[in-house]
């Protein structure tokens, strides 16, 4: 039924989103294209675990714990390893985005086993029946947050003095540095968001399967999210990862489960061949 | 009337000492495969770390990835293109040594030149987008070829073959079958040295040094009438020929292979082994190609060294062994990135101007 | 008075004297015995393991290898195998084939060992079993089957984990006969592999025999949501449906069964029992779930060898992983290895350790599965099955029957 693949699409492409956002915030800020932004996805799961499932914790108060960890794993990695690199070509600092996550992908198998984990949240797990339609409330919930996610982000960089400040210092280095932004804090709030909004990816993600660091890979379906709806552009990343979503349902339905990677992939080559700065992106001056 | 312009590389030294140390170096490489086989040197046995935990398969396996080292340094380095998409071009040649080989049974040279071929049409193809976009979106654009090329060959595979994967037989030169590891040893030895060779003399030609002249400042190329994107053409081709020979002679090593084994993983491994060697440096190719491969199974080996014990240590070393070994090494790359740029050929060349410079002033 | 008791007959202490050397002599023979070309030293043998123990498959592999390392630890911490404790050389193939080929050699030349278990990857199978077949090492207990390396029958090649063809037959038929349809219609739930290929045909094969029919439905390993297989589901109403793949193909085919309101039974292959997985399941949807497996994992039963694993488990700080089918196939495997090599006798060699199993042995497990029949033409393996499910209310499994009551359907 149409409707209902067009439904699954939207909730899994809201979940990209919000991955492909982050990765677009942290691109934005620091042109860094960070191939660990599906570890970070798996690091949220497998905190989640510990808060919810194993230690206890009250729901909302493991959530925010959940958030306030990665968003400090995020700034320690921007202190302690994208900063140095800061200058260096990118291919660089890319290879360092995945030597790093093969290190966290070690570090979480030996603290909690290579044996995946279930996580349960009290979030709901029935079901919305609507006529002929039956949602997941999982899934409503999770495309709810996403969006919530993103609407509040997007609020953020466009009102708030911060985040018009992120904004500019993200467009322009030096002139942000010479009218005394700290650059350095501007960076580090980006970092902190991009690692924050992959956590809360990974904690639905978790729950609609299963935690393990397998994770890291549907994780990395946000790059041709981020790449096809504008690399430089907030609201792109949201429509890029929808469009991923719908694309992987509706091919996987209509045609054949192998044939939702190749066309996602040639989407992505198509859009770089026509229209290199994404749907949504701004045309950059002089060679792209 | 154009002053000469310098070779690229070192002066050709005619001491007799350069000599001397090619003859050593010639004289260790063919023993290598003997020592490693044989595990021991003059009737005395050499136990495993004593060989640093490293077999003639490793070896072998290290040569063949060295091709899509150096081809992608030549390419990186020198025309200044970034391709996270090697791994497809071994896939290229992988599907073009099943079909002329396994399927229409051509012998193993013609299927070698073959593969050369459909890899040249390849890269041609895959370089196209760079006559439209640079940087980034290049990469991001041989990132997108990956994925399709892989599912070509999944098709290819699924459609042709049995699932499990495509078989390949009968890797022979004339009579000689290639049947044991040291036979691929000899085989595969020359075959690295001259792509080797090639890429240098093609660096030190009047295109080479065009290439990297635009490089480093594509305007002023541009405007001395040196056809850019032409060459850059070029250079994808070539450099796509030599992995898609890889990826023949990767499938005819481990005689049957399937769509998953040249993943994205396989194809961030060639961009590691050239940063970790040095971007543009030849022998850095070669350097970041052993690293990668054989830092691990050392890694591996001095972790085993460690012996009984008991508790979390316990715990770490030997139920996750692998996991450590994982850490260790990326933060070792990690390291090496943040401390040394240049990759270990630049740490090489700095340290050996540094002696240059203390020797001439003592 | 001592006189009679002190001078004793010169002839008489002589005897004794070269008595008590002999069989010092003999013991220390029997204890020197070492081939260190093949991993048999005075007091160990190195056994080695290939499987993925930090790749995408080492959720299960590498369980599977702690379950083998901790028989092999309770074997030792018994004194071992005919005086010699077993030293577990575990190699990580990272489920590439390239490094199964590295490892094959390391475990055969630079740190010998007797026989390898485990090798988990088909691919690396298939891609090494012209230098299996051509080698010396046997492998016991082999953790997947493929054909290049099952068929033909090879003396140095014994498999360790649950047959395929009689894992179909023994699903379909316990199924057909609950249910109590006459011709049955059956959906294979696969990821696109060759094992899923192949496994759909072995149930077609089975389903024939009762005049029923067999389709299949695909998806990606790495796939997220199910919603076009379940709605293909939807089109096709089967009776019942099987399940190939990893954890994450179950639950989210059975979530996904759930959300729209489908009450068909599914049965896993044997692979894909863990807590888990049942836990991920959910007590909704997780009833209609169950697997066909010739494992019994830990607490589904009470019989000597369950208990006797379970026990070691805790010991060994592996109390998370005895639930798991993997462990229990892994400390099955080192009860298979450990009988190889007693057979192989006092003086170990790989090819004494040949001959010694190609004669045919059956390995009793003490309940953990059926006993395991090697012949000299067939060393498929653990090939007798039950169903077993889960009772969220106990958190425990469920065992149907014994495996004798599933013999019927084996025709």
């Amino acid at each position: 039924m149409l409707i209902q693949v067009l439904l699954s699409g939207i909730a899994l492409g809201s979940i990209y989103g919000l991955v492909a956002l982050g990765f677009a915030v942290v691109f934005k800020a620091t042109d860094v294209f960070n191939f660990a932004q599906g570890m970070f996805v798996a690091f949220g799961a497998y905190f989640a675990v510990t808060t919810i499932n194993l230690l206890g914790l009250p729901f909302p108060l493991a959530v925010a714990a959940i958030i306030a960890a990665a968003a400090a794993l995020g700034v320690i990695i921007h202190i302690v390893l994208i900063q140095p690199l800061s200058g260096r070509p990118m291919l660089s600092v890319i290879m360092l985005t995945i030597a790093l996550s093969i290190v966290m992908r070690a570090v979480i198998e030996i603290l909690y086993g290579v044996q995946s984990r279930t996580l349960s949240t009290p979030m709901p797990t029935g079901i919305f029946i609507i006529g002929d339609v039956r949602v997941s409330q999982l899934h409503l919930v999770a495309a709810g947050v996403s969006w919530l996610c993103m609407a509040a982000f997007g609020a953020f960089f466009k009102f708030t003095s911060v985040g018009l400040l992120m904004r500019a210092t993200a467009d322009g280095h030096e002139a942000a540095l010479v009218s005394g932004v700290n650059v350095k804090v501007m960076n580090r709030l980006a970092w902190a968001i991009g690692a924050g909004l992959a956590a809360i990816g990974g904690l639905f993600l978790g729950q609609l399967q299963i935690v393990s660091t397998e994770l890291e890979h549907i994780g990395l379906l946000a790059l041709p999210a981020v790449v096809i709806g504008g690399m430089q552009s907030i609201p792109g990343a949201i429509i890029g990862g929808l469009l991923v979503g719908l694309i992987e349902q509706l091919s996987a339905t209509y045609i054949s489960p192998k044939s939702s990677d190749i066309l996602v992939y040639v989407l992505l080559l198509m859009i770089l061949m026509v229209r290199p700065w994404g749907l949504f992106g701004q045309r950059e001056l002089g060679r792209v | 009337m154009t002053a000469t312009i310098p070779r690229s590389g070192p002066p050709r030294a005619t001491s007799v000492s350069r000599w001397v140390w090619l003859a050593l170096a010639a004289a260790m490489l063919l023993y290598l495969p003997i020592l490693l086989t044989e595990r021991q040197i003059f009737g005395f046995r050499l136990s495993n770390m004593m060989l640093l935990n490293i077999g003639l398969s490793q070896v072998n396996l290290m040569l063949i990835t060295m091709l899509g080292a150096l081809s992608l340094n030549y390419l990186t380095g020198s025309a200044g293109l970034i391709s996270i998409g090697h791994a497809a071009f071994y896939a290229v040649g992988a599907m073009t040594a099943a079909i002329t080989g396994s399927q229409w049974g051509w012998p193993f040279p013609l299927v070698l030149v073959a593969a050369a071929l459909c890899g040249a049409v390849a890269g041609l193809l895959a370089g196209l987008p760079s006559l439209r976009v640079r940087g980034l979106y290049f990469v991001l654009s041989t990132f997108a070829v990956h994925y399709i090329v892989v599912f070509v060959f999944m098709e290819y595979q699924f459609k042709f073959f049995d699932v499990v994967g495509v078989p390949y037989k009968n890797a022979t030169l004339g009579s000689w079958n290639l049947s044991t590891p040291m036979r691929w040893y000899f085989f595969l030895l020359p075959l690295v040295i001259f792509v080797y060779w090639l890429l240098r003399n093609s660096l030190g030609t009047r295109e080479g040094r065009a290439m990297q002249a635009m490089r480093d400042h594509e305007l002023a190329a541009t405007a001395n009438g040196i056809d850019v994107r032409f060459l850059r053409l070029k250079a994808f081709a070539l450099s796509s020929a030599i992995a898609a020979v890889g990826g023949a002679l990767y499938a005819y090593y481990l005689t049957n292979v399937t769509s998953e084994f040249f993943g994205i993983q396989f194809a961030i491994q060639f961009i590691a082994m050239i940063i970790i060697g040095g971007m543009g440096s030849l022998p850095g190719a070669v350097v970041g190609a052993a690293v990668w491969l054989l830092l691990p199974s050392i890694i591996n080996g001095l972790t085993s060294q460690a012996g009984d014990t008991t508790g979390l240590l316990r715990s770490v070393l030997v139920d996750h062994k692998p996991q450590l070994v994982q850490a260790i090494f990326g933060m070792l790359v990690i390291v090496l990135l943040i401390f040394a740029p240049w990759g270990i050929a630049g740490m090489a060349s700095r340290l050996k101007a540094r002696l240059t410079a203390w020797w001439s002033r003592s | 008075m001592q006189d009679k008791n002190t001078r004793q007959p010169k002839g008489l202490r002589m005897k004794l004297l070269s008595a008590v050397a002999a069989s010092t002599l003999a013991m220390s023979a029997h204890a020197q015995f070492e081939a260190p070309a093949e991993g048999v030293y005075k007091d160990r043998v190195d056994w080695g393991v290939m499987m993925d123990l930090s790749g995408p498959a080492s959720g299960s592999q590498g369980i599977w290898t702690n379950g083998f390392q901790a028989y092999v630890r309770s074997i030792n911490d018994k004194g071992g195998v005919n005086g010699r404790r077993i030293n577990v050389l575990a190699e990580d193939s990272r489920f590439n084939p390239a490094q199964d080929k590295i490892n094959y050699e390391k475990l055969s030349t630079q740190t010998p060992v007797l026989a390898i278990s485990g090798m988990g990857s088909s691919s690396s199978q298939v891609s090494l079993a012209p230098t299996i077949r051509g080698g010396k090492i046997p492998i016991v207990g082999t953790y997947t089957h493929t054909k290049p390396l099952a068929e033909p029958v090879s003396p140095l090649v014994y498999g360790g984990f649950c047959t395929y063809p009689e894992m179909a037959k023994a699903g379909v038929g316990y199924m057909t006969d609950k249910l109590k349809v006459k011709s049955p219609k059956v959906m294979v739930v696969s990821i696109e592999s060759a094992g899923g290929v192949e496994y759909a045909q072995f149930i077609a094969d089975a389903v024939k025999k009762y005049g029923g029919s067999s389709s299949l439905v695909t998806m990606k390993i790495t796939a997220a949501d199910v919603t076009p297989q379940v709605l293909e589901i939807i089109k096709q109403k089967p009776d019942f449906i099987t399940i190939y793949g990893v954890g994450n193909t179950a639950i989210l085919t059975m979530k996904a069964m759930h959300q729209y309101g489908l009450k068909i039974p599914a049965f896993g292959i044997s692979y894909l029992m863990s807590p888990q997985i049942y836990a991920a399941i959910g007590p909704d949807a997780g009833p209609n779930y169950n697997v066909i497996s010739c494992f019994t994992p830990g607490g589904a039963d009470q019989s000597a060898g369950n208990k006797e694993m379970m026990s070691a488990a805790d010991k060994y700080n592996h109390s998370a992983m005895k639930e798991d089918v993997n462990y229990v196939a892994g400390w099955v495997a080192g009860q298979m290895a450990a009988q190889a090599l007693q057979l192989a006798g006092t003086q170990p060699t790989r090819a004494k350790l040949v001959e010694a199993m190609s004669k045919g042995f059956t390995v009793n497990t003490n309940g953990l599965s059926a006993p395991i029949v090697f012949t000299p033409t067939d060393h498929a393996g653990p090939s007798r099955f039950r169903m077993i499910g889960y009772d969220y209310g106990a958190k425990k499994y469920v065992s149907f029957g014994e495996f004798a009551d599933y013999e019927k359907y084996m025709k």
